[in-house]
């Protein structure tokens, strides 16, 4: 318990107290979205505008754990790879667990937050008003639906070089925004885009959400495309890492 | 005498690349060991087998334990190459993690001290210089007061002081009974420090065994006088390989440095402020690895 305590500490101070990348791509710039598209950009009746408050708030609280997951995370553990970390904390007599459970701690206080920002903006600013079950669901239905951008976050960090990784992290996430509706309805897109957007995780958390928000009944479709894609990137994960061992890359620089 | 660590016909390969040969080797406790050998000899391989970073073919023990179990993880300490500059991150910061890892931690401020790290430990990993940096690895290897270190290449990017202050902390280890291996290709300070040498070349160990004993199978030394003589009459001489000029000196390089000086004897009355020294290990290993070479 006291190493993993230390773990916490220790990342705390470097996942989300000191690094400014997180505070501002995935907290300051989904909220400067959400107020720029619902208090600047408003266009529609006064229902419409209500109901758009809600969904894009929704909308912008996966696009922030999809920033989290793709850059933040990926780029993390790249690094701590890269530098050493992962070695020594291989070599010590309590090994990796509690650095990748604090890790996932960390990831999932990081999508609370992201919640907390962009609903208390919601509810502060534009009067969204929600159950307090509505809200508990949607905290679960937040750290369900970003198992599986974390385990496509895990494979990205296995991308040996920055750049690379950075392009491939831009390369994902903003066309993954735009096709599966977080941006704009996906209605808007053409037939073809919209049946890849689809099939998207962010599209089937997305959805999940709205259905939460209006009290629609929950489309089991959605929860199947999660696991769905939690498997599948999950086994990518799994072969990267074994490859990766069989060739001595894990070892780093160290 | 206690064994610390023990291998037996150890192999490992890089897929066809074949790095480690059938390494025999007994380190007991309290020895100090120099592990050197050409870039790419094996020696960090050999290190990661230890540590249980790699798996190899043969049998291996630390601690009596598979390399990497959580009962030698606990006694080792390691100080590899490369620096964890973990950004965000300050020297007290790392230093915490580390120590929560071990049941008996050194105080933080006291290693910080003699380690003469105390004034920067609030400093991010980032704004050290590469010196300092070493420092703080050297700090993290040595928090849990590990009974067998593994330094690979410590002293890379210190300052000399910070080189002397870095061997001062090793005689000490040796005083309190540490094992320690170390590679370096800093040939001087290992053949200060090290009780025994580990010369490694093509993935075998080529010499094992003391400064002195690896002397005694190299007789080379370096002959330096005045004189009033003509530089030519030395190069005449047995087992000389070389004579050069040393501002109003000469030098005389020899193969074998007995039999040079027994010639020299007739003429010692025209020679003045005479000093032989042996071969350094650096000497030696330069003419192995020449060898080696060809």
């Amino acid at each position: 318990m006291k190493t993993f305590l230390a773990q916490l500490a220790f990342d705390s101070k470097r996942l989300v107290v000191r690094n400014v990348s997180f505070i501002f791509f995935s907290i300051i710039m989904p909220a400067g979205f959400y107020l720029l598209f619902t208090k600047i950009m408003v266009s529609g009746s006064a229902a419409e505008i209500k109901q758009f408050n809600l969904t894009y708030m929704g909308q912008m609280i996966v696009y922030s754990v999809l920033i989290e997951a793709f850059f933040s995370i990926a780029s993390i553990l790249r690094r701590d790879r890269e530098k050493g970390l992962t070695t020594f904390l291989r070599l010590s007599p309590h090994g990796t667990l509690p650095y990748y459970t604090s890790i996932t701690f960390w990831m999932l206080m990081m999508s609370l937050l992201s919640v907390v920002v962009l609903g208390g903006i919601a509810v502060g600013v534009n009067g969204v008003r929600l159950e307090i079950t509505q809200w508990l669901g949607l905290i679960v239905v937040v750290l369900i639906g970003q198992l599986p951008l974390l385990m496509i976050g895990i494979a990205l960090s296995h991308i040996h070089r920055e750049e690379m990784l950075s392009l491939a992290s831009n390369l994902l996430t903003f066309p993954m925004a735009l096709v599966s509706g977080l941006w704009w309805p996906i209605s808007m897109l053409p037939s073809w885009l919209q049946a890849i957007g689809k099939l998207m995780p962010t599209y089937f958390v997305n959805n999940l959400l709205n259905e939460l928000t209006s009290r629609a009944k929950v489309d089991l479709t959605n929860l199947i495309g999660i696991a769905v894609w939690v498997l599948l990137a999950g086994l990518v994960v799994v072969a990267m890492t074994r490859n990766e061992q069989r060739r001595g890359v894990a070892l780093g620089e160290a | 005498m206690h064994t610390i660590i023990r291998t037996e016909h150890l192999k490992f390969s890089y897929g066809k690349k074949q790095v480690l040969n059938d390494i025999n080797l007994t380190v007991n406790a309290g020895e100090i060991i120099g592990l050197i050998g050409v870039n790419g000899a094996g020696k960090t391989t050999l290190l990661n087998i230890l540590l249980g970073l790699l798996k190899g073919e043969g049998a291996v023990s630390v601690f009596e334990q598979q390399p990497g179990s959580a009962i030698s993880k606990a006694r080792i300490g390691s100080m590899l190459q490369g620096d964890m500059v973990v950004p965000g991150i300050t020297i007290a910061d790392l230093l915490k993690l580390a120590a929560a890892e071990g049941n008996h931690p050194l105080a933080t401020n006291k290693l910080l001290k003699d380690l003469r790290l105390e004034p920067f430990k609030t400093q991010r990993l980032g704004s050290l210089s590469g010196g300092q940096l070493r420092r703080v690895t050297f700090a993290v290897a040595l928090i849990n007061q590990p009974d067998l270190l593994f330094l690979d290449e410590p002293t890379v990017g210190m300052d000399a002081n910070s080189r002397k202050a870095f061997w001062d902390n090793i005689e000490q280890l040796r005083q309190e009974g540490k094992t320690i291996v170390i590679t370096s290709h800093y040939l001087e300070e290992i053949q200060q420090i090290a009780d025994r040498l580990l010369i490694l070349q093509k993935g075998r160990f080529t010499f094992d065994g003391s400064l002195q004993q690896l002397q005694k199978q190299h007789l080379g030394a370096t002959i330096t006088f005045e004189t009033d003589l003509q530089l030519p009459i030395f190069n005449g001489l047995p087992a000389v390989d070389r004579v050069d000029h040393l501002k109003h000196k000469l030098v005389i390089h020899s193969t074998d440095g007995d039999q040079t000086l027994r010639a020299l004897t007739p003429l010692l009355d025209r020679l003045h402020q005479v000093s032989v020294n042996r071969e350094s290990l650096e000497d030696i290993f330069l003419q192995l690895t020449q060898q080696e070479a060809n």
